[in-house]
C-alpha cells in the first residue's frame, strides 16, 4: 500500500475540483487532486453546454441582470438556495470567472467584428467555441493549467473512504488506483469533496460512467449532514436511442446565434414546449419543460422514455451547424437537422441537494471536510457557480491549514479496516452468487421504475424494500468473475454498489420526508408546492444513537420571495 | 472465425449520414452482432487471445452499446475505457475491423473485430496507457504564452482570426489518429510525436494571441518533418479535423520559418526544385540521409528496376525547359517573404 502526504486532498476533478486544486496551489498550499476518471475528461462538467452571463456583463441590462437572479433562484433552484450566496457568486462570475478563463485562452465564440456572441432573451449565455462544447473546452483548459502549475494528480483512482481522528476530524483518505490495482492512503490536513451533482443512479441518466454518488456516501459515513437529496432534476429532451446516447441533449435553452429555441412535439405533432414562449426567464428550463412533458404523458400523448420529439427544424440550419456542437449528431443518425425532429426521452440529470454545507465557507458539519460544487446541498450547480465554490473553499482551507505542516498521523486501524475491505471485494463470485454490475443494474432499474417523476408513497416504500433486499440477499453473495488487479472495473463496480445502495436509500428516505411537490419533485399524495412549511432544507442527520433523523431549516428571502404560500403543483410555472 | 474484409472498403465513409442510412438498413432489431474482442492481461497472460460474443442488435446501436451489453448484460469482465458516451470525453476509441473509431460514435456493424489502439501499451483488453501521449502534450507547452499582456475582458479578437485554431479545438484527444499514423510504426527511429500532439500544439500555435515560437517546438520536440502527409489521421478523425491541411501544413510552414536549418528535408526539397524545375527523389534521399544512404543500396536497386527512381536522370538529366520561369517564381517569393 502506498502512503502519500499532502496539505489538502481534492476529490473529484470537474469544474469545481480542478479549480479548487489550482487555486490552493496558487495560495501556496500543496494539494493533491484525486479523480476516479481523467482530469478534463470525466465528470459532468464536460457536459456544460453554455455559460450563463451574470451582473451587467457584455451589455446585459439592469432588467436582464434581475431576470438572471430570478432564473437562478426560482427556476434553477426552486428557491432552495441562500440568496446572499447567489448574489456573491454572480458578482464573482462577472468579475473573476470570465476574465480568468479569457486570459488563460479559453475561446468564447466571437463574431467577425471581434465581439463575443451571446444569446438573446431575458437571460443571456455564451459558448466556448460552440454550444455543447463549452464544458469540454473549459475542462481541457483546466487540465492544461494543472499541468502548467504542476499540481499533483492521481487519475483513475477512486476514493473509497474518508479517515477521521479521535475527535471525528477528517485527516485523509483511502483510495484504489485501478489501472494497476494499488491501494493508496493520503494523509492531509483537509479534504475537499468535489464529486459532482450528477450520478448514474437510474437506468437513463446523464451522469458519466464513473459517477455513482461516492461523495455523498463517503460524507454520510463520517457523519456529515445531507440536505434536499430528494430534489432530483431531469433532462427532458435527450436522445431516446441508441442507449449510450441517453445523455445526448437537444438544447431547449436559448441558442447562441439565434432568436429561436428548440420545439418539443407530442405524438400528435402538437408543440407543447418552446422555451422562448413557454418559460422565457428559465434559461435552463428543465423543471418547466419536465412539467409540460408530464402533462402530455398524463394525456397519453408522450412517454417519459420516448414518444415525444424535439426539433431545430424551424431554425436556419447554418446557424445550428455554425454554433451547435450537437448538429453533427443528427447527421450521424441519418437525420437532417434542417427538416427532421428526433425522438427524445427523459434522463436523470442532477441533484439539487447533497452534502449540507455553509455556502459562505464551504465547510460541512464535519471538521476537516469541505465541499465544492454540485455535491453540496447549497445549489443546483452550473459551471460558473461551482467554480465560485472552488474559489471560496480554497480560501477557507487556506485559512484553516498551514502550508507544509506535517498532517495528522493516519488512523492505522481505520486504514487497515478499509484496506481489508477493499481486498475482500476482490474475491471470486461464489456459486449462485452475483456480479457487482448485476447489482448496479438492479439499483438503476428500481430507481428508474419507482423513483421516477411520480413518487407515490407506495412506489417509494416498495423501492426502499427492494434496496434493503438487495443489501441483505445479494451483497453477501457478490463476487467477481476475474480477480486480476489490472484495470478491473468489476472491482470498482463492487465498491460502487455499496455507495449506490446507501445513496439510493438515503434519497428515498429524504423523498418520503418532504411532504409537498416542488420543481421536478412530485408526490401525488401532496400535489402542491408549500412555501409555508417546505421552503427550506430537508436535512438528514444522525442522532447520537446513529439513527437517521430529519429537521427543516427555512430559507430567508432577502431579494426574491415566492409569490404564494401554497399552490397546486401544476399551477406553478417553476 | 473469419470476418468479412469488405468493411475496410467503407473507409472514410462513416462521417456521412448516407452511410448511416445504409447501415441502419443493413441491421434491424432482432438481428445479431457478432463480435470478436482482443483480450490481454499483461500481468497474467503470455499472449493475447480473441473472445467471441453474440449481441442482439438494438436501434441505432453504437459500438459502445455492444461493449456495454457484453459488460453489463453478459456480465463479462471486459476492460474498456469510457466516460461520457456522447463524443465529449474522447476516451473510448478502439479499432473496429482494423479502423480507428470512437466506440460511442460509430455504428455497430454485423461482424466486428474490436482491438485496442496501437502505439501505446495495453493496460488490459481494450484499455491503453495514455501516459506517453500526455507527456508529449505537456512537452508542447499547450498553454497560451501571450505576446502582449492581457488587456482585460473581453479581449477583442475576431472569429476569422481564430478560425484556424478553432478547428483544432475540436480535438477530443481520443488518439485515433495516433494509432493510425504509419510513421509511428517506426518507433524510436524518428522523433515524430504523431498527429494528436501536433493538433494540441496547433490549438495554441495558430491562436493569434500566442507569442511563443511554436515552429521551433514543432521541429525539435515533435519532429514534424517526419510527417509524410499520408492523410491517415484525417481519415480516422472522429471530429473530422483536416489534420494535414489545417494543422500539420500550417505548423510545417511555421517550423520552416523558425529554423530553416532544422527543416533540412523541406529546404533540400525546395533547393532541388529551384535547381532542376522538378523533384528528384534520389537526390533528395542522398542529400538528406548523407552516408546512411549506402545502407539502402539494395532497396534503391529494386526501386530503380521498378522505375520508381532514375539515378541516370539525377546525375545527367537536364533542368526543366521552363527553369527560368520557375527560378523567377522563387525570386519573387523570396523577395515577398
Amino acid at each position: 500500500m502506498k502512503v502519500l502526504s499532502a496539505d489538502v486532498v481534492v476529490v473529484g476533478a470537474g469544474g469545481a475540483g480542478s479549480y479548487a486544486a489550482l487555486r490552493l496551489k496558487q495560495l501556496g498550499l500543496d494539494p493533491i487532486l484525486v479523480t476516479k476518471g481523467l482530469v478534463g475528461k470525466s465528470g459532468c462538467s464536460i457536459f456544460a453546454g453554455n455559460l450563463v452571463l451574470s451582473g451587467r456583463m457584455l451589455g446585459t441590462t439592469e432588467e436582464q441582470s434581475r431576470d438572471t437572479l430570478e432564473y437562478f433562484a426560482k427556476y434553477w433552484n426552486n428557491f432552495l438556495i441562500d440568496q446572499h450566496y447567489l448574489v456573491k457568486a454572480g458578482k464573482w462570475i462577472e468579475e473573476s470567472f470570465y476574465p480568468e478563463l479569457d486570459e488563460a485562452g479559453l475561446y468564447f465564440r466571437r463574431n467577425d467584428q471581434g465581439d463575443i456572441v451571446a444569446s438573446v432573451g431575458r437571460v443571456r449565455n455564451i459558448a466556448a467555441n460552440k454550444q455543447g462544447q463549452s464544458g469540454m473546452l473549459l475542462m481541457d483548459r483546466r487540465r492544461k493549467q494543472i499541468e502548467q502549475l504542476d499540481v499533483r494528480k492521481l487519475e483513475e483512482t477512486t476514493v473509497t473512504a474518508l479517515l477521521t481522528d479521535k475527535e471525528g476530524r477528517v485527516v485523509g483518505i483511502v483510495g484504489l488506483q485501478y489501472p494497476d490495482g494499488e491501494i493508496i492512503a493520503i494523509q492531509a490536513q483537509a479534504v475537499v469533496l468535489a464529486t459532482g451533482h450528477s450520478d448514474r443512479l437510474a437506468k437513463r441518466s446523464t451522469g458519466t460512467r464513473e459517477q455513482s454518488a461516492d461523495g455523498i456516501a463517503l460524507a454520510y459515513r463520517v457523519g456529515a449532514e445531507l440536505a434536499n437529496l430528494e430534489i432530483q432534476w431531469w433532462h427532458t429532451s435527450d436522445f431516446a436511442y441508441p442507449k449510450t446516447w441517453d445523455r445526448m441533449h437537444v438544447y431547449p435553452n436559448p441558442l447562441v446565434g439565434s432568436t429561436e429555441t428548440a420545439r418539443m412535439y407530442n405524438s400528435d405533432g402538437e408543440i407543447f414546449f418552446e422555451q422562448k414562449t413557454t418559460a422565457p426567464v428559465a434559461l435552463a428550463p428543465y423543471a418547466t419543460q419536465f412539467k409540460k412533458l408530464a402533462e402530455q404523458v398524463m394525456k397519453g400523448k408522450a412517454r417519459f422514455d420516448g414518444g415525444a420529439y424535439t426539433s431545430y427544424s424551424h431554425i436556419a440550419p447554418e446557424v445550428i451547424e455554425d454554433y451547435n456542437y450537437h448538429a453533427k449528431v443528427f447527421d450521424k443518425m441519418g437525420l437532417d437537422v434542417a427538416t427532421d425532429d428526433v425522438e427524445t426521452a427523459v434522463s436523470w440529470h442532477c441533484r439539487q441537494g447533497g452534502i449540507n454545507v455553509d455556502p459562505h465557507t464551504m465547510r460541512t458539519s464535519v471538521p476537516g471536510l469541505y465541499v465544492a460544487g454540485g455535491v453540496g446541498s447549497h445549489s443546483n450547480g452550473g459551471i460558473g457557480v461551482v467554480t465560485f465554490d472552488a474559489y471560496v473553499v480554497a480560501g477557507s482551507v487556506a485559512s484553516d491549514v498551514r502550508p507544509g505542516e506535517v498532517p495528522p498521523l493516519l488512523p492505522a486501524e481505520q486504514v487497515e479496516v478499509e484496506h481489508d475491505r477493499l481486498e475482500g471485494l476482490l474475491h471470486p463470485m461464489p456459486a449462485n452468487g452475483c456480479t457487482p454490475v448485476h447489482i448496479k443494474n438492479l439499483i438503476r432499474e428500481l430507481m428508474w421504475d419507482k423513483m421516477g417523476f411520480v413518487k407515490s408513497e407506495e412506489n417509494m416504500q416498495s423501492a426502499l424494500q427492494e434496496v434493503r433486499e438487495i443489501r441483505d440477499r445479494l451483497i453477501p453473495v457478490m463476487g467477481l468473475k476475474n480477480t486480476t488487479r489490472q484495470y478491473n472495473y468489476g472491482w470498482i463496480d463492487a465498491i460502487d454498489a455499496y455507495n449506490m445502495l446507501d445513496v439510493a436509500e438515503l434519497t428515498i428516505l429524504s423523498s418520503l420526508n418532504r411532504k409537498e411537490s416542488r420543481g421536478p419533485f412530485f408526490r401525488p399524495e401532496y400535489p402542491y408546492t408549500d412555501n409555508t412549511n417546505w421552503h427550506g432544507k430537508n436535512i438528514l442527520y444522525r442522532d447520537s444513537a446513529g439513527e437517521n433523523r430529519f429537521r427543516i431549516e427555512m430559507f430567508d428571502t432577502p431579494f426574491l420571495k415566492p409569490d404564494f404560500d401554497r399552490r397546486d403543483y401544476f399551477e406553478v410555472d417553476w | 472465425m473469419e470476418f468479412a474484409q469488405e468493411h475496410a472498403s467503407r473507409l472514410g465513409q462513416s462521417q456521412t449520414g448516407d452511410s448511416q442510412r445504409a447501415r441502419r438498413e443493413s441491421l434491424r432489431e432482432g438481428d445479431v452482432v457478432r463480435v470478436r474482442i482482443f483480450r490481454f492481461d499483461p500481468t497474467h497472460d503470455k499472449q493475447p487471445r480473441y473472445d467471441t460474443f453474440t449481441v442482439p442488435y438494438t436501434r441505432l446501436m453504437r459500438v459502445l452499446d455492444v461493449l456495454n451489453y457484453i459488460s453489463e448484460d453478459l456480465e463479462e469482465d471486459l476492460a474498456y475505457r469510457w466516460f461520457c458516451g456522447v463524443k465529449k470525453c474522447g476516451t473510448c476509441a478502439v479499432r473496429v475491423n482494423g479502423r480507428e473509431v470512437l466506440a460511442c460514435w460509430e455504428a455497430a456493424e454485423p461482424e466486428m473485430t474490436i482491438e485496442p489502439l496501437r502505439h501505446a501499451a495495453v493496460v488490459r483488453d481494450l484499455v491503453i496507457d495514455r501516459t506517453a501521449y500526455e507527456q508529449l502534450v505537456v512537452a508542447m507547452m499547450p498553454w497560451l504564452e501571450r505576446a502582449e499582456p492581457y488587456a482585460g475582458f473581453p479581449e477583442r479578437i475576431s472569429h476569422r482570426e481564430m478560425e484556424q485554431a478553432a478547428t483544432a479545438l475540436d480535438c477530443l484527444s481520443c488518439l485515433a489518429c495516433f494509432s493510425a499514423c504509419p510513421v509511428l510504426d517506426l518507433g524510436n527511429e524518428t522523433n515524430f510525436a504523431g498527429p494528436a500532439p501536433l493538433v494540441q500544439l496547433a490549438q495554441v500555435a495558430l491562436d493569434p494571441r500566442d507569442g511563443m515560437d511554436r515552429g521551433q517546438l514543432a521541429m525539435d520536440v515533435a519532429g514534424i518533418f517526419n510527417c509524410v502527409s499520408c492523410y491517415k489521421c484525417e481519415e480516422v478523425c472522429p471530429a473530422s479535423i483536416p489534420v494535414v491541411s489545417r494543422v500539420i501544413e500550417p505548423l510545417k510552414a511555421r517550423a520552416y520559418q523558425s529554423g530553416k536549418s532544422g527543416s533540412h528535408h523541406a529546404s533540400v526539397f525546395t533547393r532541388i526544385i529551384e535547381k532542376r524545375g522538378y523533384t528528384d527523389p534520389t537526390e533528395l534521399v542522398m542529400r538528406t540521409q548523407g552516408p546512411r544512404v549506402l545502407r539502402g543500396v539494395r532497396r534503391a536497386l529494386r526501386l530503380w528496376v521498378r522505375g520508381k527512381i532514375n539515378p541516370l536522370r539525377t546525375f545527367f538529366g537536364r533542368p526543366n525547359p521552363a527553369i527560368a520561369a520557375i527560378r523567377c517564381v522563387f525570386n519573387q517569393t523570396e523577395r515577398a517573404s
